[in-house]
This record gives C-alpha cells, structure tokens and sequence, in this order.
C-alpha cells in the first residue's frame, strides 16, 4: 500500500521522537559519566562531552571500603548460579510434570508454585528473611542463590515447550522400550536447546537486575552486586553525580549488550512466557 | 551399580521435580505461611520462640490506621491511572507500528521500547530521578529550551504522581506494546478488508473489527498491569521515598517500612491484604477470559 509522502514523514517523525524518550535516559547516563560538573550545570543536554573525564570511574573503584571489583565478581557469580540452577530446578520440574500430571502431589505443586509468582514479591522477601535467619543462610551467596532461582516465568515457558513436543515421538520411544534417560537425552534434550537457550537469556537478565532480596538477605556489603551497591551509592549523603551515573552505566551496559545481541529471542521468550502464564 | 538398580517410573518423574517443588515449598509457600502466620501475631513477639497470637487485631489496626488507608487509596488511584494510560498508550502505538506506515524500520522502534523492559529498573530509575532534579537534570533544561515553565518533577506534591507515572511507564510500556504488537500480527486481514468495501470509518472499524479481535492481549495485558501497578516499589524506593509527605506512600513501600521499623504483625498483615486483593483481581480476571472464550 502506498501513502503520500508527507503520512510518511509524520509517520517516521513521531515514531522517532517516541523511541528518542525511550533511549535518551541511556545516552544522558553516558554522556554524564564522562562529564565534569561544570558541564553538567551549564549544558544538561548536551549528549556528547567537549573532553571526557574519567574521574567518576576512579571514585567508584572503591565503594564503601569494598573494591568495585568485588560487586562486579558478585554481580557475575550469582546471576551465573541462580541462572544455571534455575534452569536445572524449572526444567526439570516442568518436565516431570509434563510427563506424569497425574501422579499425587504433581498437581498440587502446580497451584504451589502459580500462588508463590503472584505473592507480591517484595512482600514474599521480607519473610525471607525469617526463613533464612531459620536456615542459617543469612548474608551467604547460597542463601542468595536459593533465593533467586525460583523463577516467575521459566516454568511456564518450559511446560509450554514441553507442551508442544507431538505426543507420537515420545510414544514411538516407549515402544522401542526406551528407557526415561534415554528418552530424556536422546529425544528431548536435543528438541530443547532453543527453549534452554532462550530460558537462560531470560534469567539473566532478570536475576542481575535483582536487587530487593540481595539487600534483605546480605549482612554486610561484602555480598552486594551492582545494583544493590548502585542504590546504596545513591542514597548515601554528599552526592557523586557522575559517580552514580558511572555505576549505572555499569550495571546497564551488559544487559544493554546481551539484549542488542539476543533481542528477538529476549522479546520473543518474554511474550510466550507472559501469554502462558 | 546404579544402571542394576531400576528405578519405577514414577519414582524417576518424582526424582525430576524434587528440587522444584523443594524450592517452591521451601523459597515460596513456607516465607507466604510464615507471613500470613505473622499477621496474627503481636508484632513483639512475632520472632520470639512462642509468638503471642492476637487474632484479627493487627488487620483491625490497619483499617483503623489513617495513613494506610490513605495509602490503599493512593494504590487503588495510581494503579487505575497507571494501567489505563500505559494499555491505551501501548495499544495506539502498537497499532501504529504495524501499520503500513511505516513499512521499513519498525524493528527498530520496537527495539527501543522494549530496551527499558531488560533494563535493571535500580538503574534505570535512578537516571530518572536525577533527570528530574532541578540543578543537573534534562527534563526542566528540555522544558525551558522550547520556552516551557520548570516540571516540578519529585519534589512537589502535585506533581510527584506524575513523575513517577512517567518513569514507570517508560520502563514498563514496552513489555505491553509488544504483547499487543504479536496480537496485531495474527489478525485477520480479510475482515479489515470488509470493513474497507463497507466504508466504515477509522473509530467504527477500530470498535467493531479490531478490538474484538484484541481480546487475548488486552487481557494478559490487564492481568499484568494491574499486578505490576499495585505491587509498585522500586520505584519509591529509588526517587521518592513514599514522598513529598505521604503523595506515593503505596502500601508495598508502607508495608515494607512497618516491616524495617520491627512491626512485623501489622507488615505481614497489610502483605496479606495485597496478596488477597491480586489474587481476586487476577483470577477474576483470568476467569472472565477465559468464559468469554467459550462462547
């Protein structure tokens, strides 16, 4: 179909100014990282800073009295473990619960986990804390790790996979008298390296936005990651500006990578994943 | 050895889901027990050995209590406001970039609305934050450049509300626009070509032919909003703090300061009270759809 020019132009002007509100946060955060504060106070809207100036990241290199280091190794660690064990936890729960629907207790630990997603989640933090304290896991990466790998979505997007494999492939194995393990390696798992890959892109980047839980359940700075140490940077009294700002860069730009990397299965996941659940 | 031993089929399926459901009971349904347990108990006592139980007295302070009745309304309020702005916003700019307007580069503005969604959302509203500041911040610097008056941004409690619904929408509405955008592309092309022969105009098409056709995104669209919307915390947490005064008080940042100052019984009570409210809105929700499906 074709429309006059001038629809078009307006057409390409309104989406871009909508999609500049949408980026312009990053470029300002960038830009500010790099500025000095004269700048800042005479010219806030200029994107691109006559020299740049790397003093906010040296002040950031340590915060309170932890190495910036420490955050970024946390940050890295846990993300990596709650990912690899929520993938392990979910993937196989969902399978086994695809598989045999009817055995006793499967269906109850359906409802269980549906109630658990839509407890408000940082409400379900604070007794956490009870829990952990009980635990003894209190301010320990485990306690963290635990924590983090229940999912909100990974489930659904595994059972709806799982879902999708024809009923005729699993029976042909049984047939063949295959046993669960081979059915499992041999049959499903090959079929399932989109669905992990895509699980496991979601989970990263949720898990190293997390904040709120880390927070509660550390004692100390020593297990904070990088949002955590953000906010705390954030709230504290003689504000570093471009400090913040340099942090935030810091905890954006990976995620920013990954998405620009991965993007159509990012949005494709976050879409099947919200649809079934 | 273990190859010898053979295993019953349901025990294997049983081995598979033992982590899940350990995670689930123990990282989910025991802190949501715990919680509504705590709720009715006297909030001295809630972490000692023997807690003192004390009934339904704690959900009785918390109606009488002034400020978290102020603060379920101003939940209520943001909430209703919040979802229905980002839903009409993010169902026209669907259909805007799905229209053959703009026939090349649409993937590009929905990448961009969608950055915001994988963003960490500490980050993201903290850049917001001090956008709004009135010595470094973009936005008054913007407004005064097109000759426009200073935006009070957080500090003012007439227009703290709106900074906040602006800064959340920009994190949110992307994840909204693309549930809309995958229901746009399944549409049927024959009966907008009908509604073309019958002449119908843009608003009646858009009544008659396409919001009917809509109906499964707007209601996970609905679900996850009014979820998302009610729960709002971060965002407080990061620019507001519930303030100026108790303007973006909401009752997950109420909840949770009652919590940080040792009133455990009234916290857990006032999470029991949101748990409820999602729960009925949801699943109500859930069982509309789901009975207009049928038919």
């Amino acid at each position: 179909m074709t429309r006059s020019l001038p629809i078009r132009i307006g057409a390409y002007t309104l989406a871009t100014v909508v999609s500049i509100f949408f980026v312009f946060p990053y470029l300002w955060m960038l830009s500010a990282s790099f500025k000095d504060t004269d700048s800042i106070l005479t010219a806030p809207l200029q994107l691109i800073p006559e020299t740049f100036n790397f003093d906010a990241y040296r002040d950031i290199a340590v915060m309170s009295g932890i190495p910036l280091s420490t955050y970024i190794w946390n940050s890295v660690w846990i993300t990596f473990a709650s990912t690899v064990f929520t993938l392990l936890t979910t993937g196989f729960g969902a399978y086994a619960i695809y598989r045999a629907p009817n055995l006793p207790g499967f269906g109850l630990l359906r409802v269980g986990f549906l109630l658990v997603i839509m407890y408000p989640y940082m409400l379900l933090v604070l007794p956490v804390y009870l829990v952990m304290f009980q635990l003894g896991l209190l301010g320990t990466m485990t306690g963290i790790i635990l924590f983090l790998s229940v999912g909100p979505i990974q489930f659904f997007l595994f059972e709806q996979f799982f879902r999708s494999i024809p009923s005729e492939v699993i029976e042909a194995a049984q047939m063949d008298k295959a046993s669960e393990a081979k059915i499992l390696l041999r049959i499903v798992a090959p079929m399932a390296r989109p669905v992990v890959m895509t699980v496991a892109l979601i989970t990263i980047l949720l898990n190293w936005a997390q904040w709120f839980p880390i927070l509660v359940i550390s004692r100390s700075t020593d297990t904070y990651t990088l949002p955590v140490a953000l906010l705390s940077l954030n709230s504290e009294l003689g504000v570093n500006f471009q400090g913040i700002m340099a942090l935030a860069t810091l905890t954006t730009l990976p995620v920013v990578v990954i998405y620009l990397m991965t993007q159509k299965y990012v949005i494709e996941g976050m879409i099947s994943g919200a649809v079934k659940g | 050895m273990l190859a010898q031993f053979k295993l019953g089929k349901s025990t294997v399926f049983y081995l598979f889901a033992a982590p899940f459901a350990l995670l689930t009971i123990v990282m989910g349904l025991w802190p949501i027990a715990l919680s509504i347990q705590t709720s009715f108990t006297d909030s001295y006592t809630a972490l000692s050995p023997d807690p003192v139980y004390v009934g339904l007295s704690n959900y009785i302070k918390i109606f009488n209590d002034p400020v978290f009745l102020k603060s379920a309304w101003l939940t209520l309020r943001y909430t209703l406001i919040a979802v229905l702005l980002n839903l009409t916003i993010a169902l026209f700019y669907a259909m805007f970039l799905s229209s053959s307007v703009l026939s090349r580069g649409a993937w590009l503005f929905k990448l961009c609305c969608f950055l915001p969604v994988v963003t960490p959302d500490v980050a993201g509203f903290i850049v917001w934050k001090w956008m709004y500041s009135s010595d470094f911040g973009a936005i008054n610097a913007m407004l005064n450049a097109i000759g426009l008056p200073d935006f009070g941004g957080v500090s003012s409690v007439q227009t703290a509300t709106i900074a906040i619904l602006i800064a959340e929408m920009w994190y949110h509405v992307g994840f909204y626009i693309v549930i809309f955008l995958a229901n746009f592309a399944m549409l049927d092309k024959s009966l907008d070509e009908a509604a073309m022969m019958d002449n119908a105009g843009f608003w009646r098409k858009f009544y008659k032919v396409t919001l009917p056709q809509l109906r499964p995104a707007i209601t996970i669209n609905m679900i996850y909003a009014l979820i998302q919307f009610l729960k709002t915390f971060t965002v407080v947490v990061v620019i507001t703090k519930g303030g100026p005064g108790t303007t973006t008080n909401f009752i997950s940042y109420y909840a949770y300061r009652q919590f940080d100052q040792a009133q455990y019984g009234t916290a857990t009570a006032m999470a029991t009270v949101l748990f409820a409210v999602i729960m009925v809105l949801a699943s109500g929700l859930y069982w509309y759809s789901q009975r207009r499906d049928w038919r």
